[in-house]
């Protein structure tokens, strides 16, 4: 029985993750925009195919463009659309974010059609790796290694350089940091594009796991916006805890109790809201109590 | 000016009048001869099921197009409705058959939009021909006048499966979805277990759209069964053997199934695929009718793309109504009704037909096997068996009146 525990325990600890990644991309928009966006699945999907095209046309090394590439449309799409939703009603940025997602996967369809795409992990990530009772794919191992060396980037860029401390000091008070010159406009299409980067990120590292097909959005967003419901909105250290919890809670449920598996991850949610509504991490947020 | 009609404008005015009256009855008479029909596809364009919808669509426009876009020397106009969930594929239906006005309704690919879409029919009395949905209780305790399905039942598919699964092993592991088809499997073969000798050592029902079957996957390594018993459906069945193949578990137990489609395996790749699988057909069998082969050869020269089996789902039903319309000389739902249930087709080596008290095409299934070797693009597997071999044989494979417990009411 502990083998058991233990071996799922890890594998949800891969999985937490790789939810995490997810949701740290939503949970930095949010937090620093304000804006709830919809539309991040459809980014993560956005950068699965364009991981896939490039390899394609270029080969394994190309893909490491995959999230540049995205950063760069979603930094277009919000200074076209995002720009006009800051300050404005939640409710807002959700139904325009759900529309671009469904606009975003009607392209992906366009141009990429509704067949899924074969795409599998470089020959030398194959394999297992057995250790005693833990079981874990080589190529799960190296997801881990780059979720980890992306969320310490993160941190890092976040705590300690200039830009950092501008984005963190602009979700606090806006108009302050426009008195002292900085152009926060720019500053945010800059952390849209972050965002987007991110969720671009987990799409190429989850598209050799999870098939690639237009629709592989919808396997995202929903564990990205319970990652963040838990975590707290905004909060960075609340992603991780929050998405490494759900990780295991799903593996464990699935091991004692398998058609739970699904809403397990809510039922946490719900529990966690009912406790602290604001989530492990959230701080409060004044623009809207 | 006065309003007194000089006699010659009078009898101009009158003559004008007659001769637009007189062209408008014509072309009223010439436009009845015209009038297209309508007829409604529902199959999902958008979301996991878009790439099942576009062969299902794809398949029933074939149909359409060798049939010359005529039946009944009117032209045919298809309006294609999405099938997204239970809700809106009800709607749809309804919207075809008020807003559009069609004779008749080909789609339904999930079983449970099938069953929504089911009680439509049967209120506006518009028949109503199933390409994909598998669940028994479509034509079992559901089942309706005016519905018609090609898809052979999860019963036959197993019982057809289960001599394979008996000589891999006797420790059997299942893995369904858990909604109606996948619950179907269980049932069927959790029955059929105990004929052939083998137990159960192992059950996982999984949520609809989960993409992560790690866990699962430890659980089924862990319960060390002879063979696997899958009923998982597209996206998320493709997900399962590129990480069934990716912990290594490919080669060690062996993997089965029913109701697969090709774009399951064409979507992860030969790398990944592997197993015995039963389907309604195949492109590359050798004992395809010449229709088929026909079919085929169309799809692959418009498309550049082998067909996969649900363009044939959605040819044959397409296919079965137009015949059927033809052989009605009518649109009235209740002669095509009546035409469907006379409806066979005589190519192969024996006829089928949907069957008369429970609207079920009988026609044997096709059980393949993943080929070792997969050098070609599209052509992933080998041709084993028909799930029954002869008339007789299929009819007793499908179940008799007492076992379906399907009573149709008069028109």
């Amino acid at each position: 029985m502990l083998d058991t525990l233990v071996s799922q325990a890890a594998n949800g600890l891969v999985l937490g993750f790789i939810y995490v990644l997810i949701a740290v991309g939503l949970s930095i928009t949010f937090g620093l925009l304000g804006v709830i966006n919809f539309a991040h699945g459809a980014f993560f999907a956005l950068g699965a195919y364009v991981a896939y095209q490039l390899f394609q046309m270029f080969g394994w090394a190309a893909v490491v463009l995959a999230p540049p590439i995205v950063g760069l449309i979603g930094m277009v799409v919000e200074v076209t659309i995002i720009r006009r939703l800051y300050g404005k009603e939640p409710l807002l940025s959700l139904i325009v974010t759900f529309a671009l997602a469904l606009l975003i996967e009607a392209v992906i369809r366009f141009f990429w059609g509704a067949d899924g795409k074969p795409f599998n992990p470089p020959a030398y990530l194959s394999g297992i790796v057995e250790y005693g009772p833990l079981l874990i794919t080589k190529y799960r191992v190296a997801v881990l290694a780059v979720t980890v060396a992306a969320l310490l980037a993160l941190w890092a860029f976040l705590a300690w350089t200039p830009y950092g401390r501008i984005l963190r000091a602009g979700s606090r008070d806006s108009e302050m940091v426009e008195l002292l010159g900085i152009n926060l406009p720019r500053v945010l299409t800059g952390v849209f594009g972050l965002g987007c980067a991110l969720a671009a990120i987990a799409g190429v590292l989850a598209a050799p796991l999870w098939t690639v097909s237009p629709s592989m959005a919808a396997n995202a967003i929903m564990p990205a916006f319970v990652v963040v419901a838990i975590g707290g909105l905004g909060s960075f250290p609340g992603a991780v805890v929050a998405g490494l919890a759900v990780g295991v809670v799903m593996s464990l449920t699935i091991q004692f109790k398998a058609d739970a598996a699904a809403a397990s991850m809510y039922a946490l949610m719900f529990a966690v809201m009912l406790l602290r509504p604001r989530g492990l991490f959230g701080e409060r947020w004044e623009r809207f109590e | 000016m006065t309003a007194h009609l000089a006699p010659q404008r009078f009898s101009r005015r009158a003559a004008l009048a007659l001769a637009a009256g007189l062209a408008v009855c014509g072309s009223a008479a010439f436009a009845q001869n015209n009038d297209p029909v309508r007829i409604g596809l529902i199959y999902s364009k958008q979301g996991p099921g878009a790439s099942i919808g576009e062969y299902l669509q794809r398949g029933s426009a074939l149909a359409v197009e060798q049939a010359g876009n005529k039946v009944l020397g009117r032209p045919i106009e298809l309006v294609w409705l999405d099938e997204p969930n239970p809700q809106v594929s009800q709607q749809n239906m309804q919207k075809l058959i008020d807003e559009n006005k069609v004779v008749a309704v080909v789609g339904g690919n999930y079983s449970s939009s099938a069953l929504a879409m089911m009680s439509v029919a049967n209120r506006e009395k518009i028949p109503l021909i199933l390409t994909g949905a598998a669940a028994s209780e479509i034509t079992g305790k559901s089942c309706s006048r005016y519905t018609f399905r090609t898809q052979a039942t999860v019963p036959v598919q197993m019982r057809g499966l289960m001599p394979y699964v008996s000589q891999i092993g006797k420790k059997v592991y299942f893995l369904t979805a858990s909604y109606a088809f996948g619950q179907d499997i269980l049932r069927a073969s959790r029955a059929m277990l105990k004929e052939v000798g083998a137990t159960e050592i192992g059950v996982d029902e999984v949520p609809l759209n989960t993409a992560d079957y790690s866990s699962y996957i430890l659980k089924i390594r862990q319960a060390k069964p002879d063979v696997v018993v899958g009923g998982l459906v597209g996206g998320d069945f493709s997900n399962f053997l590129k990480q069934w193949n990716e912990m290594g578990m490919k080669e060690k137990i062996p993997y089965v199934a029913v109701a697969v489609t090709d774009t399951d395996f064409w979507d992860v790749g030969p790398q990944a695929s592997g197993g015995i699988y039963v389907k309604p057909w195949y492109y590359n069998n050798p004992k395809n009718t010449a229709a088929e082969k026909k079919l085929t050869a169309d799809y692959t020269r418009k498309y550049e793309h082998a067909p996969s089996d649900k363009t044939w789902s959605g040819w044959i039903g397409m296919r079965a109504l137009l015949e059927s319309i033809t052989a009605a000389k009518s649109t009235d739902p209740k002669a095509i009704v009546t035409a469907l249930e006379k409806w066979k087709n005589t190519e192969g080596e024996f006829p089928y037909y949907f069957r008369e008290w429970d609207h079920q095409m009988v026609r044997p299934a096709v059980i393949v096997g993943v080929k070792k070797q997969i050098t070609d693009k599209y052509d992933y597997f080998d041709v084993l068996k028909n799930t029954s071999a002869s008339e007789a044989e299929t009819a007793q494979a499908f179940g008799s009146k007492e076992e379906i417990g399907c009573t149709l009411p008069p028109l």
